[in-house]
């Protein structure tokens, strides 16, 4: 019999280290790819100052990345410690992404950080911009293989159930990294890493302007940041319009609840731009509706039906009855795999075996074939995610989006006139815009994950199902330990960036240093490596003319 | 003769990428978008970088 506490401390705590583990993962995506546009103006323009911005923001990313990656390593454990039914039922296909972002992340992007960092005398100009560029591309396509797993949990694709195994099977590869939702997923995922990096520089920036220290740096990175951060955003908006277009397709029941839509309204259906949603009474309390607009942003059509949560649950009521007889199937297979009325009966309910196991849960001694209508109906209700959670989860998540807009579009304004340390007001708003893309990426994970309940994989595998069979005490003190090593991580996090910033970039620049950004002090490393730039190579002629 | 080989290797090499967004494109509409808005945010913002300094030489009066 599986236990249901052991279940939920299983969420909360691959919840809570997923959750931990992306407070450091959306920096390091933007910040590699900030990065890479700071050092093609150095090599573009030969000027040391870019070249003192990569370093310092590099050395920023160097802390957040070590964190990061300490923190997602055992996530891929948890997987097999925690998930187990889950990793042999899904392991052929979830393994494979897995397993290349294990190898995307420690060997091709830990690499490529190391010959950044300390590449920058022993590389050509070139070169090191490659390797910045790589590690950019790095840190993303390691990205892009956890998402396309993650996809597969979100709507399966390229995969077929074999009940001769009792497993899934992998069909095709391409279809598995190509399935829409990976696709979308992983754009949005990586560019609101960028929107999050270009608040941080942004911010950074604010607080150096405010302090008038480094002035020369920080206006440029504040100039390229909100330039950075204003396209960000616009593209994290319409691949969360893309997300939402193709979840209206593959999970219905998450859309409705993100919508708070319990009835099923006639096209085009209002949009509820508030509502307090009560999942007990299938109603909201009170809602304040735009007409019409729900549908055309949804669909993008103006005549498609958005089926509400009433009628969601009564659809998924029919499939849990029709899913019952693919699970007796599945049990007398499991004795004789070559019954061939047992498999006829199989094949003729396969689309529902998901369903079928979800009633399991509620059956007397979760056997199927003793499910009551009310076990039925209980196990239909649960189809439905916590709508009152998502739902808000979600606004809040648009609604930090749309604020990032507005401020990178007034960071751009008042940039662009070159009087952004006109507004203090301004400089210190961005200050406390630093956690806000922070919120919203756990934001946009909470109404993903919570909305995907209460499947792993959506329609074949119930949560309840999937996880390990540890004792209570054993998940208690897994969490406990998990959740008290991590918060220690955001602490020495916390601490080693307030302490580099506060330290500054390595030399003086800006008010102190005079000149517009280039560098006069010529330092070893500056000229080791056979690399001078332009204006280190000018300032050495005209010393050489000067001794002459 | 160098311009000639620079042309129709570059002139390839366009080909290739040609074929590889049209099916891309088709397969993989995304990702595609992904690696174009990529370059052209990394682009832009370098620009940025570039106009602030114009903007400063310009107020400073220096030379371009």
């Amino acid at each position: 019999m599986i236990n249901n506490t052991v279940v939920e401390l299983s969420r909360w705590q691959f919840a809570s280290t997923a959750l931990y583990h992306f407070l450091f993962v959306p920096l390091t995506l933007g910040l590699t790819v900030f990065l890479a546009a700071l050092e093609t103006v150095y090599v573009v323009t030969g000027k040391p100052i870019y070249r003192e911005m990569t370093q310092f923001w590099g050395k920023l990313l160097l802390i957040n990345f070590a964190l990061g990656v300490a923190t997602g390593l055992t996530m891929e454990f948890e997987f097999g410690t925690n998930w187990s039914f889950y990793s042999g039922f899904v392991g052929d296909i979830f393994g494979a992404p897995l397993a290349i972002e294990g190898l995307m992340a420690f060997f091709m992007e830990s690499t490529m950080i190391g010959l950044m960092i300390f590449g920058w005398d022993r590389l050509s100009r070139g070169q090191h911009l490659i390797v910045t560029y790589m590690v950019a591309l790095g840190s993303n396509l390691s990205a892009l293989w956890i998402l396309v797993a993650n996809g597969f949990m979100q709507d399966p694709q390229g995969a077929i159930f074999n009940p001769v195994t009792m497993r899934m099977e992998l069909q095709s590869f391409s279809a598995l990294i190509f399935s829409h939702d990976a696709q979308a997923k992983f754009v949005h995922t990586s560019i609101a890493g960028y929107v999050t990096a270009a608040i941080f520089v942004a911010g950074v920036s604010a607080f150096y302007l405010l302090k008038k220290r480094h002035l020369e740096i920080a206006k440029r990175s504040f100039r390229m940041a909100t330039i950075f951060g204003v396209l960000s955003t616009i593209g994290v908006i319409t691949l969360g319009d893309a997300l939402g277009f193709i979840g209206a397709h593959a999970q219905p029941a998450k859309i409705a609840a993100m919508e708070a839509m319990w009835e099923t309204e006639p096209a085009p259906a209002p949009f509820n731009l508030a509502a307090w949603p009560n999942q007990a009474k299938q109603e909201n309390t009170w809602a304040l509706q735009i007409p019409y607009l729900l549908t055309p942003l949804l669909t993008h059509t103006l005549d498609t039906k958005i089926p509400g949560i009433a009628e969601i649950e009564a659809d998924n009521a029919l499939r849990i009855k029709n899913g019952i007889p693919a699970v007796e199937a599945l049990k007398l297979l499991s004795a004789n795999p070559t019954d061939p009325v047992a498999m006829a009966q199989f094949k003729a309910h396969e689309k529902d075996l998901g369903y079928g196991f979800l009633v399991a849960r509620y059956a007397p001694d979760q056997d199927v074939s003793k499910a009551t209508e009310a076990d039925i109906a209980q196990a239909a209700k649960d189809t439905i995610p916590d709508v009152f959670a998502i739902y808000w989860v979600f606004r809040i998540m648009v609604a930090f989006a749309f604020l990032m807009l507005a401020f990178f579009v007034f960071g751009v304004i008042y940039s662009l006139r070159n009087e952004v340390e006109k507004h203090p007001v301004f400089l210190r708003f961005a200050l406390w815009m630093i956690p806000v893309p922070f919120l919203a990426c756990e934001m946009g994970w909470i109404t993903a994950e919570l909305g995907r309940q209460p499947w792993t994989v959506y329609n074949l595998l119930p949560t309840w199902m999937s996880a390990s069979s540890h004792s209570v005490s054993y998940m208690v003190f897994s969490l406990v330990g998990f959740v008290s090593l991590y918060t220690v991580f955001i602490v020495i996090e916390m601490y080693l960036m307030v302490r580099a910033i506060k330290q500054g970039p390595d030399a003086p620049h800006g008010a102190d240093a005079g000149g517009h950004g280039h560098d006069k002090t010529l330092g070893g490393s500056v000229l080791s490596g056979g690399y001078a730039p332009v204006h280190a190579k000018t300032y050495l002629n005209e010393q050489s003319s000067k001794e002459v | 003769m160098k311009v000639i080989g620079y042309f129709l290797l570059f002139f390839v090499l366009a080909m290739i990428l040609i074929v590889l967004a049209i099916i891309l494109g088709d397969a993989a509409p995304w990702y595609f978008a992904w690696i174009i808005g990529t370059g052209l945010l990394i682009l832009t913002s370098a620009a940025a970088g570039f106009m602030f300094d114009t903007q400063e030489d310009k107020a400073k009066g220096a030379p371009q």
